[in-house]
């Protein structure tokens, strides 16, 4: 079957070309990071959103300080809402941190303000070892130069101040906030600290932000194969490590839509390579674990890991399976994830009808397509009203998307889960799809959706 | 009340111009507001006798919005011209353009805009570079532009290019060119050239006010024309620029030309 156009979209046939039937054989892939069409409610956030939200917000130890109006930061602030986690609980997203722009720092200028703001701020948190400057829409268009400003802040406090010229604006969704962040992060950050000691077994891991707890289900296994972690990007990670994690010997890459880019610059500066790997349900994980392994010759400590470890996971995964096998569920998510979780279905013995991503690019779309079977939908940017409509078509026994559409859902009568910060999480590796498969088993089984009148 | 907004290149003579015609008309007798929209804050500085007077938006800035009262930002100056400048930041920072917008509102809050005026007029920089130098065309202030030019190639460039913003304002609202007023350079053929040039746009050549240097010697005194010598042939000149914006009744949406024909217009008339 070819591109389709859903009944909703009639009025805007544009968006056929972003809406995709599989079927094998064929080489299509769905129009994607493209300009939003006019008339499709598109859910996607802004480059700011994508470099302060995403990829620069999750590290601990710095104050992330939104240059610009005070909406912009209290919006996307994520205290109690985004789920990255940090072992520095006692001010990583604790505090909100904004210049307020009014009217007259628009007109005069914010340059002012901004110094101020930043050394005002490390007065009050003196511990901190760094400071992240995010510009808004409205600081790119009065050309406050928060380069020069951060240079000169950095100077007075002695500690790394960083600006972000992350304007809303630019860019067709958040991606290319995700690219800002990591290039501003290299250039600035990377490389600018050397680690007290080498050894050969030396990783990053790139592109995982630690939603509720990921990576500290995620590091344990490469530790316990001998390997050292020096830096995580961006998930609880210090300042400092990021500054050495030019030293590794390896990046593995979790996230492969919001991270290519730094492990690249990385790759070229530094000589460093870089393996993407999917660390969801027990396949991809000890595929990912022999991968490294073999790229240090630690076989036999690997193999000795994933043995443990699926021995402790697998009989409950089979539990799960038993009771999943043949559910068809429908994900939406950000981007890698709509393609990393297609296999950890199937190991569950559920079918994945359809898959969407808010900004995917075609190398996600190209993963999706070779992972999903044929029929499923692979819809790009879907809206609210699409989303309605697949829900009703498809009817589908599990919807995993985000915050933004589990209350549709529920309206639907379509049991969900939330896959961009979790339910019970984390989701990540062995323990953490034993978790996964419940959350998913629990709600299509709760009791509470033979209640809802119009189901779809 | 006739709102009216003078625009023209950079340094053609704008703020002299309209404080001249501004003092004249109220040596008459009309009752008159001036708003500098510039931030250089000069635009009033003859009718003011050289008194710098605070800006709406420093005052803005050191009291906040809530507290500026009309007092402070208007002040009476030659005539009883109410003289105000918008202000704005240092060049190279911040946002003029939002300043021109906000400095109006606000003064449009605080009731600058009495009943009683006759006219307010809108002295506004050189170029329109953004939405906020076009503020005073849009809806609800200035219906009638005068652009200040001169035979230089660059001024009527400058007001072709004006035209173009007010052909955009004038397709949804009531704006319209009320004419050309030549700010004379003694370039040569000036009048014929100006006067081709105001008919090619579809407008008219308002007044032609040729170059004297007593404007300058009662600039220096800080002073307007009709104030330092009221009897000079220089203050007869802008009488009859005033009067001829008092009757004047052509007020047009302009044509404006193409860069090729205003060359060629430059040509013709031997300037080139």
């Amino acid at each position: 079957m070819p591109l389709t156009l859903l009944e909703c979209d009639v009025p805007i046939p544009e968006r056929e070309k972003h809406t995709y039937i599989k079927k094998s054989g064929e080489t299509i892939i769905p129009r994607c990071n493209a300009q939003t069409t006019p008339g499709d409610l598109t859910e996607r956030g802004c480059t700011y959103a994508g470099c302060m939200g995403v990829v620069g917000g999750p590290v601990k130890d710095v104050i992330h300080l939104v240059h610009g109006p005070i909406g912009c930061a209290y919006y996307t602030w994520g205290g109690g809402r985004r789920q990255n986690l940090s072992d520095n609980t006692g001010f990583h997203r604790k505090y909100c941190f904004s210049t307020s722009m009014q009217e007259a720092n628009i007109i005069f200028g914010g340059e002012k303000k901004l110094y101020n703001a930043i050394l005002e701020a490390y007065e009050r948190f003196p511990e901190v070892k760094g400071v992240f400057v995010y510009a808004t829409c409205v600081i790119g268009l009065i050309g406050d130069d928060i380069d020069k400003v951060c240079k000169n802040a950095s100077k007075e406090i002695g500690i790394p101040v960083i600006a972000f010229s992350c304007e809303g604006f630019r860019g067709v969704s958040q991606s290319l906030g995700h690219h800002i962040a990591n290039d501003t992060i290299f250039e600035k950050i990377v490389g600018t600290k050397e680690p007290d000691y080498l050894t050969p077994y030396d990783i990053n891991i790139i592109g995982d932000y630690n939603i509720q707890g990921d990576l500290w289900v995620i590091n344990p296994l490469f530790e316990a194969m001998g390997l050292r972690i020096i830096g995580t990007f961006t998930g609880n990670a210090s300042i400092d490590d990021i500054a050495m994690v030019h030293r590794a010997k390896l990046n593995v890459m979790h996230c492969q839509r919001s991270t290519p880019y730094i492990c690249q610059l990385m790759e070229e500066k530094y000589n460093l390579p870089y393996m993407p790997v999917s660390l969801f349900g027990i396949e991809q994980t000890s595929k990912a674990l022999r991968d490294v392994a073999a790229f240090f010759g630690l076989e036999e400590k690997a193999e000795k890991v994933i043995e443990e470890e699926v021995a402790k996971t697998l009989p409950e995964i089979e539990y799960y399976k038993e009771k999943l096998t043949g559910k068809r569920v429908f994900i939406y998510q950000g981007a890698p994830r709509a393609w990393h979780w297609i296999k950890l279905m199937e190991e569950l013995g559920m079918e994945v009808i359809g898959a969407a991503t808010t900004f995917g690019h075609s190398d996600d779309y190209e993963k999706i397509i070779e992972r999903i079977g044929d029929g499923a939908l692979v819809i790009d940017n879907p809206n609210s009203v699409e989303l309605k409509e697949i829900l009703i078509k498809y009817k589908p026994d599990l919807f995993i998307s985000g915050l933004k559409e589990k209350f549709l859902s529920y309206k639907l009568g379509v049991p969900f889960v939330n896959g961009h910060s979790y339910e019970r999480g984390p989701y990540a590796a062995y323990s953490g799809f034993v978790k996964f498969a419940k959350d998913m088993y629990t709600t299509i089984n709760h009791p509470a959706w033979k209640l809802v009148e119009g189901r779809a | 009340m006739r709102q009216i907004a003078m625009y023209g290149k950079g340094g053609i003579g704008k703020s002299t111009t309209t404080q001249n015609l501004t003092a004249t008309l109220a040596d008459m007798g009309y009752r008159i507001m001036q708003i500098g929209c510039d931030p250089k804050a000069d635009s009033t500085r003859m009718l003011m006798g050289g008194k710098m007077q605070p800006t709406v938006l420093d005052t803005l800035r050191e009291v906040g919005a809530e507290n500026v009262t009309l007092e402070e930002i208007l002040h009476t100056g030659f005539g009883g011209i109410r003289c105000v400048e918008a202000g704005g930041p240092e060049p190279g920072v911040g946002c003029a353009g939002r300043g021109v917008i906000t400095a109006i509102k606000l003064l449009e809050a605080l009731g600058a805009y009495d009943e009683d005026l006759d006219f307010v007029f809108y002295d506004v920089l050189g170029d329109v570079v953004c939405g906020g130098f076009a503020m005073p065309m849009r809806e609800g202030y200035a219906k009638e532009i005068y652009i200040v030019a001169s035979g230089e190639m660059m001024a009527l460039y400058a007001a072709n290019n004006i035209c173009k913003g007010i052909v955009k304002f004038a397709e949804e609202g009531e704006i319209r060119l009320g004419g050309i007023v030549c700010n004379s350079r003694n370039v040569g053929n000036e009048l014929a050239l100006m006067e081709a040039f105001s008919e090619r746009i579809g407008s008219n050549l308002v007044h032609f006010v040729p170059r004297d240097n007593i404007v300058q010697q009662a600039e220096i005194r800080k002073k307007t024309v009709i104030e330092y010598d009221p009897t000079c042939n220089q203050a007869e000149e802008y009488r009859k620029l005033a009067k001829n914006i008092l009757e004047n009744d052509k007020f047009v949406v302009p044509e404006p030309i193409t860069m090729d024909e205003l060359e060629s217009m430059m040509t013709e008339f031997g300037v080139v």
